[in-house]
Order: structure tokens, then C-alpha cells, then sequence
């Protein structure tokens, strides 16, 4: 195949990318919502609600507001639109679709942003409740996004390489047999996922009974669907980079097998934290980030064995 | 020991200050004293004879003794007696010795008598306003009997800021309300804040004033005030309104029929079971556990549909009246009840063994908001924060009332001190309640539901109610006076004692558990604000018609309209 049609090719799957999250995320929303609700004893919206409630907060009025409106857009913007370009280099069904051209650093970079677009969003409303939840933002960050960075170092040294198609299947697991530290990182990966996505018992920078909704606070209409749809979009996208390393089985099938497969275990991804979120009660920030740290260490042992080929 | 007994004591250290005594039943004692033997009396009865701090109340009695009067109410638990302190102070030098020195729990109480009375407590150190606000003119009592209660003072800014104390040193302040999500009500703290720990905090709250004890000495009768008081919160309303009447009843000594006083008492549990179950759902909220919170709210509701089905509402349920009661508890509807409360026990039983397994929970709630027994001695910390510090304390076996002499039941303590203790504290006394309930509908007794009352009540009678609230302690102070209505009458909600502890309970504390901690005393701003006068329903209160309020409750079409009666 031409240069340009590999291309066009790659570009069709990033845009496939990007339509399925856009379309599955607040499905996905919406299937945890129901879930809880099922949990709780209660009737819960319908599933589609999720997409409603991002159309009328679309519909609203565009308020500016905060110490400084234009920090405070660009920040509304750059949260999805960093989510969505991480979609554009997962696979998630198909192959990585911008796969020759970018490589994992690049994918934790682009997630290092999502984390800052929260920081910048808190940082522009300049309430005392929302630099609050910066700063613990800041503090889990500084914790998680190593985590998700030693497990992506992990795979490409096991493969001997940075490239998305080779590390997001599986590489953890190292090329051939069974790596010991695969499965210290599942568990670390375990414990941790809910905290990358902010989901009870680690949504401790948003926690709207101690901190009003934290950085966010500020926002309303249209920028708070922006934030909205990045953290319905986030679960997906990070259950689609937790698939692809840790559970790759299936998904070197045949198109018509390796899709709705990968789908289906991102929906399972997805019941499982909405079964963990439903039943814990919120953890203490410093309690978060000592857990966080314990992690850290864990997985950072994790990579040495990986360094070592166990 | 009883009142005589404690009356002889005080004589013999203060002979000379104590100027005669009332002892109308073997529970209750007044002490009237000079006012400059106020300090060291009540530091004898609070420090040497271990007494409670229940509250202290202000009156402007001139028009019937030309004097204002103070008076200190104290509980001795231990021997079953409720003390009343008073003092007359001289309508030309409103003055009174301050005894917060003495009993820091009355900070609060002396401040709202400066307040609204205009006695100035000499010797208080923190004589800021609590509950006027700053734009509230000098000078300007609203519990003074030559201030009408309808009356907004010319001069009265309602829109200047309040003013606050300044921040220590390298703290920042963070604004807890006026509105927060968690507080459900208007009450300010302002938290001093380093990172994230608490330091201290300013507290400023009182914005929910109605005036209901106003209205109650100048515009309503001894039998509308039931209903008004229930409205003073809208959790523990039958509460306050039954203490209202006992107080009234202990003042010229009716005793309501033994039917009655079961009939209370099954009322006040299925109030304070609809509460504890709220209350530990609203916890498990705070802290993130909403699926226990949509559980707790569940299994409460069948106890809402009983209590519509006694008295047609599920809560105000309008059951008081001075002498008895207005609703009957037919046989049919006791087997209802048993049969809701069977439910409701295994229901809880497992909502219980969920809480006590979350480690979660605990690690959220172990060590945090800390009330020791030596802070529930100072600041008169009452109801299950008190027990959970190990403090055996309730009104329901110390000052028995309604029926509460006629069953068996548990008081509950834990010993943690902390939010975890009064979580399971609270679990706890839900079953306990079930049993008072169920051993209530065992002894009902066919017979009359209301003692006769005589049309004229005796003038200038004292009396004095406690009544066990789900949150702790209730108390009524009540003088009778002309015109079918009290002179005066004071209610002090458990939140106004407990709330002053929040401050020494949250120091030192993650910001985080702010909103647990103060969620554990179960705060409710609307009791502790209940006073003050005026200035809402005057200025702002709009009045319907009863066309107009018609025409809000518009019936779906088809249905006619009920016929609006006109006054």
C-alpha cells in the first residue's frame, strides 16, 4: 500500500476512534448511573439520560465567570479535546490508529494533560474551594500518572519497544510465556483504575459534599458539558488503554470478532467500577495519597523485574 | 439526693444570696437569688455538685414586677431534678455577673440575653453579637415587652455585611457557607485553615429567625403554641411540641391521661426513628457512601406512611395539645405498627452489620470530631454526642416523662468519643426504640385521651420540660402569664449546646472531615435559630389569599375545584 493510503487508512480508524467514544461515553455514563441506581434500590434514569443532560447544558447560557474567562475556556476545551486525542492513538477494537506515528510517551503526555486541564480549570475560578481541589488534584496526580507511566515502560521494555500496536496487547505480560511483573501491575492496575478515573472511592478532588465540586465549581452551561463528556469520555478511553494492556486475549481476531469483543470487555471494565464505586464510602485525601504512594512503590518494583525480563 | 436535699446544701455555702425556694414536686427546684450571688452560686452547682448546663434565659418582666429577670437552668441528672437559678435585675441597671467564666457553656445563652433582652452580661470576654444582626440598630431588644413583635426598627440596614473577627496568623480563611451543600441550611463558618487543616473558625448563624417565641408571648394562645412549636424544626417537631405542653403542664399541674402520655411517647420514638435513620444515611452521604444513604431512606419510609396513617401527615403531625393528645391509636392501626417495626428491625439489622463492616466508614470517621467527657462537661454537650464519650445521659431515664417511667430500654454509650461512636450509638438506639414502641402498644389501656382543662391557666407559674430529642436534650422554659399566653417562654434545641462544642471538636482537623464532623452532632439550624423577631415576616412575607392559594394547588382537569372558604 501507498504512503497515502496507509495514512488515509489510519486517519479513517482515528475518526472511528474518536466517534465511538463520543457516542459510547455517555452510554457508558449512563449504563453506571443505571447500575447504581439498580444497587440503590432504585429506579435510575434512563440510560440515554446522560446524552440529554450534556444537550441542555449545551443549550444553556455561556456564563463567563471566575478570575480569569479565558483560562477558564481554553481549560473547558483542552480537557475533551486531550481525552479524545488519547482515543485517537488507543486501540480500541481496531488496530492503534495513529500507531506508526506517535509512540507511548507521547500517550502519556497527552494524558498528563487531562490532569492539567483540571489544574487550570481550578486554578481560573480562584475560589478558596476550588484551589482546594487543585491542590489535591495536584497531589494525585503527582501519584497516578507515574503509575500508568511505569506500567506503559513496563510493556514497551518487555517488548522492546514504544510503538501503541505493540504495548497496548498485552505487553505486560512480556513477548512470549508469562512475566511475574504483568501480574503485580494487574493488580496494582486493579486498585488504582478507579482512582485514574476519578470514581468513588477516589473522587476526592471533585467530592461534592467536602468541596462543592472542587475545581470545577465555576462552571456551568456549555463549558461544564465540555467537563462533563472528558470524564464520561475519560472512563472509556482508560478502560480502553487498561484493556490493551492487561487484557489483549481475543483481540488479534478478525476485525469482525476483535471489535465487539474489545467493546465487550470495556462494558464489563465498566460494571465492575460501578460495583466498587456504588459500595465504598469516599476515602480521605491524605488517606488517597498514601495509598497512591503505596502503589508507586509497588509498581516501580514491578519494573525493575521488568527491566530484569520477569 | 432531691431538690431538699440539694436546697440545704446551698443554703448552708450561700445562705445569705439565697433570698426563698420553690420545690413543687420532688423533680423540680427554683431558686430565686440576688443577682450578684448568680456567679458563685452556679459555679457551686455546676463545679462542686456536678450539675449540667442546660441554658440560661432572659425576660423583661417590668410590666408585672418591674424588674427584667435572668435565670440559669441546671439538670442533675443523677438525682432526677431540673434547677432553675433566677434573679431579678433592676429595670434601671440592666446588668447580671457574667457565669460564663464560671460555666463556659453559657457563652452562647448570655450573648443572645444581651441580644434580645438588652441585660448585659458583665464579665462575658466575647461580647459579640449572635443572634441581631450588624445592621440591627443599638439599643433595639425584640424580647422587650414595649417592642412590638411586628415592628422593623427605622434605622435597621438590612444589607450591611457582618463583621468578623481577623484570622490568626499564617491561616487562611476558608468561607463553610452561608450555603455548602452539606449544611442544608444557612449557617456560616468561617474556618481558619492551614493547608489543609482546620485551625479554628468563626461561627455565624442565627439567619433563619422566625420569631416564634414572640409570637408566641403576644399573639397566640396556650393551645395554638403546640402547633407552632412543632414547626420550630422540621425533624424533631412532635418533640418540641411536647415539650412545650409538659412544660405548661408542670407549670399548673395537669397531668394528661395515661393513654396520653403512651400515646407521646409512641410518637416521640417514631420520631426519633425516622431521624436516627435519616441521619446515619445523611452520614454515610458525607462521606461518600450514597448507596447505604439510598437504603437508610428506604427502609425510614414505611415509618413515614405510619405515622400519615395515625395523624395524616407524615411528619408535624399536630398531636399535642396542653393536657393530651389530638390522635388515637386504634388497635388496627398498633398491628400496622408492629408490623412495620418488625420489618424495619431486620431491614436496619442488616444495614448495621454493612456500616460496621466498611472500613471505609471507619477510617473516615475513627478520631475525627473528638468530644471528650471533659468537653461535653463545659459546653454542655448533650443527646449521643455526649454518649458516645461514655457519658450516660438521657433525658428519657433522667427526667422521665410521658411514659418513659413504664417500659425498659437501654441507654447506649460508646466510649470512642468520635464520629465513629456516635454512628453506632445511634445504630444502636434504633432498636431500642422499636422495643419502647412495641412495650408502649402493649400497655394502651382504653381511656380518655385529654385531662379537662380549667379556661383560665394561673398566672406567673415556672415550669420547666426536658424532652430526650433523636440529637439530644430539649428544653422548655415556660412562665405563665395573663391573657391565655405565656409571659415568657424560652426553648433551648440540642443543636444550640452541641454546636458550641463543633469549634474545639474540629481543631486541629483535616478540612475533609469538617463536614462529617459537623454532621455528627446532626445540627439543625432551624431549632437553634428558632428566636429573634420580625424583620422576614414583616418586610418581605407575602400574604395569599385563600383564591390565590387555590389557584397554586390548581387541580388536574376534571377534578372540580373544592370549595374555598372565605374569612
Amino acid at each position: 500500500m501507498s504512503d497515502w493510503g496507509l495514512a488515509l487508512r489510519q486517519v479513517g480508524i482515528a475518526a472511528v476512534n474518536v466517534l465511538c467514544v463520543i457516542l459510547a461515553a455517555p452510554l457508558a455514563e449512563g449504563l453506571l448511573r443505571k447500575v447504581t441506581a439498580r444497587i440503590q434500590s432504585r429506579q435510575g434514569p434512563p440510560i440515554i439520560q446522560p446524552y440529554l443532560d450534556l444537550m441542555k447544558l449545551l443549550g444553556k447560557e455561556d456564563v463567563e465567570s471566575g478570575e480569569t474567562p479565558v483560562m477558564q475556556r481554553l481549560a473547558a476545551l483542552l480537557a475533551p479535546a486531550a481525552v479524545l486525542t488519547a482515543a485517537c492513538m488507543t486501540p480500541m477494537g481496531l488496530r492503534a490508529p495513529l500507531g506508526p506515528w506517535t509512540d507511548v510517551v507521547v500517550l502519556v503526555y497527552v494524558i498528563t494533560l487531562c490532569g492539567i486541564s483540571t489544574l487550570l480549570a481550578g486554578l481560573s475560578a480562584g475560589s478558596t474551594y476550588s484551589l482546594l481541589g487543585v491542590s489535591r488534584e495536584m497531589m494525585a496526580m503527582m501519584a497516578l500518572e507515574p503509575i500508568l507511566a511505569v506500567m506503559l515502560i513496563a510493556g514497551s521494555l518487555q517488548v522492546g519497544s514504544l510503538r501503541l500496536d505493540d504495548v497496548l496487547s498485552g505487553s505486560v505480560y512480556g513477548s512470549g510465556g508469562f512475566a511475574w511483573s504483568g501480574l503485580i501491575l494487574l493488580c496494582v492496575m486493579a486498585l488504582a483504575f478507579q482512582a485514574m478515573v476519578q470514581r468513588m472511592p477516589y473522587d476526592t478532588s471533585e467530592a461534592e459534599t467536602e468541596l462543592m465540586e472542587g475545581p470545577i465549581a465555576e462552571y456551568s452551561g456549555p463549558k461544564l458539558a465540555m467537563f462533563k463528556f472528558a470524564q464520561m469520555a475519560k472512563l472509556v478511553v482508560y478502560g480502553g488503554i487498561a484493556v490493551g494492556l492487561f487484557v489483549p486475549w481475543g483481540s488479534d481476531g478478525p476485525l469482525w470478532l476483535a471489535w465487539p469483543v474489545f467493546w465487550l470487555k470495556l462494558v464489563a471494565l465498566i460494571i465492575v467500577v460501578t460495583l466498587i464505586a456504588a459500595t465504598h464510602a469516599r476515602v480521605r485525601i491524605d488517606q488517597a495519597v498514601r495509598r497512591y504512594g503505596a502503589l508507586l512503590a509497588v509498581a516501580l518494583v514491578a519494573l525493575v523485574l521488568a527491566g530484569m525480563g520477569k | 439526693m432531691g431538690p431538699r436535699e440539694i436546697l440545704n446544701g446551698l443554703r448552708a455555702a450561700h445562705g445569705e444570696g439565697i433570698q426563698r425556694a420553690d420545690i413543687p414536686s420532688d423533680t423540680r427546684l427554683y431558686l430565686f437569688v440576688d443577682r450578684g450571688a448568680l456567679p458563685s452560686i452556679c459555679r457551686t452547682v455546676f463545679r462542686d455538685l456536678d450539675a449540667r448546663y442546660v441554658i440560661s434565659i432572659g425576660a423583661d418582666d417590668r410590666p408585672y414586677s418591674g424588674s427584667f429577670m435572668v435565670a440559669h437552668d441546671f439538670a442533675f441528672d443523677r438525682d432526677h431534678v431540673l434547677c432553675s437559678i433566677l434573679a431579678d435585675v433592676p429595670a434601671d441597671d440592666p446588668t447580671v455577673p457574667s457565669i460564663t467564666p464560671d460555666v463556659p457553656a453559657a457563652s452562647w445563652a448570655e450573648r443572645e440575653i444581651r441580644d434580645l433582652v438588652g441585660i448585659e452580661p458583665v464579665g462575658h470576654r466575647y461580647l459579640k453579637r449572635l443572634v441581631l444582626p450588624d445592621g440591627w440598630p443599638e439599643g433595639v431588644h425584640p424580647l422587650r415587652k414595649d417592642f412590638a413583635w411586628d415592628t422593623v426598627p427605622e434605622d435597621y440596614d438590612e444589607d450591611r455585611p457582618f463583621r468578623f473577627d481577623d484570622p490568626p496568623e499564617g491561616c487562611t480563611v476558608v468561607p463553610f457557607g452561608p450555603f455548602h451543600p452539606t449544611l442544608d441550611e444557612p449557617a456560616h463558618f468561617r474556618l481558619y485553615v492551614e493547608g489543609e487543616m482546620v485551625r479554628g473558625c468563626e461561627y455565624r448563624g442565627f439567619m433563619a429567625h422566625r420569631g416564634i417565641e414572640k409570637l408566641a408571648e403576644s399573639v397566640l394562645g396556650y393551645n395554638d403554641i403546640p402547633f407552632m412549636a412543632e414547626r420550630i424544626c422540621g425533624i424533631c417537631g412532635c418533640v418540641h411540641s411536647v415539650a412545650y405542653c409538659q412544660a405548661v403542664e408542670s407549670a399548673v399541674g395537669i397531668k394528661p391521661p395515661p393513654r396520653a402520655e403512651l400515646i407521646r411517647t409512641v410518637m416521640l420514638e417514631i420520631e426519633r426513628l425516622h431521624s436516627h435513620l435519616l441521619w446515619v444515611g445523611l452520614a454515610c452521604h458525607i462521606v461518600g457512601f450514597d448507596t447505604l444513604f439510598m437504603q437508610s431512606f428506604r427502609i425510614r419510609e414505611p415509618l413515614m406512611w405510619i405515622a400519615e396513617r395515625i395523624c395524616g401527615n407524615r411528619k408535624t403531625y399536630g398531636l399535642c395539645l396542653v393536657g393530651g393528645v389530638r390522635h388515637d391509636i386504634t388497635p388496627e392501626i398498633a398491628d400496622e405498627l408492629r408490623g412495620v417495626l418488625g420489618t424495619l428491625t431486620s431491614e436496619w439489622r442488616d444495614v448495621v452489620k454493612a456500616v460496621s463492616r466498611d472500613r471505609n466508614i471507619q477510617s473516615r470517621t475513627e478520631g475525627i470530631g473528638v468530644a471528650d467527657p471533659a468537653l461535653v462537661k463545659e459546653m454542655g454537650i448533650i443527646g449521643p454526642v455526649a454518649r458516645a464519650a461514655g457519658v450516660a445521659m438521657d433525658v428519657r431515664k433522667d427526667h422521665p416523662y410521658a411514659a418513659y417511667d413504664r417500659v425498659h430500654f437501654r441507654v447506649i454509650t460508646a466510649s470512642g468519643c468520635d464520629v465513629w461512636s456516635r454512628v453506632l450509638v445511634r445504630m444502636e438506639e434504633v432498636f431500642e426504640s422499636v422495643g419502647i414502641i412495641q412495650q408502649c402498644l402493649d400497655h394502651l389501656e382504653p381511656g380518655p385521651l385529654q385531662s379537662p382543662l380549667d379556661d383560665t391557666l394561673p398566672v406567673g407559674r415556672i415550669g420547666l420540660s426536658s424532652v430526650e430529642a433523636p440529637r439530644g436534650e430539649s428544653h422548655h422554659f415556660l412562665i405563665t402569664g395573663e391573657n391565655n399566653r405565656p409571659r415568657r417562654w424560652r426553648v433551648r434545641a440540642p443543636t444550640y449546646q452541641n454546636l458550641q462544642g463543633v469549634p474545639s471538636m474540629i481543631r486541629d482537623q483535616r478540612l475533609a472531615d469538617m463536614t462529617i464532623a459537623l454532621g455528627s452532632i446532626d445540627p439543625c439550624f432551624s431549632c437553634t435559630d428558632r428566636l429573634e423577631t420580625v424583620e422576614i415576616a414583616t418586610g418581605k412575607l407575602q400574604m395569599w389569599s385563600p383564591e390565590e392559594i387555590a389557584t397554586l394547588a390548581s387541580p388536574a382537569p376534571g377534578v372540580s375545584t373544592p370549595e374555598v372558604h372565605r374569612r
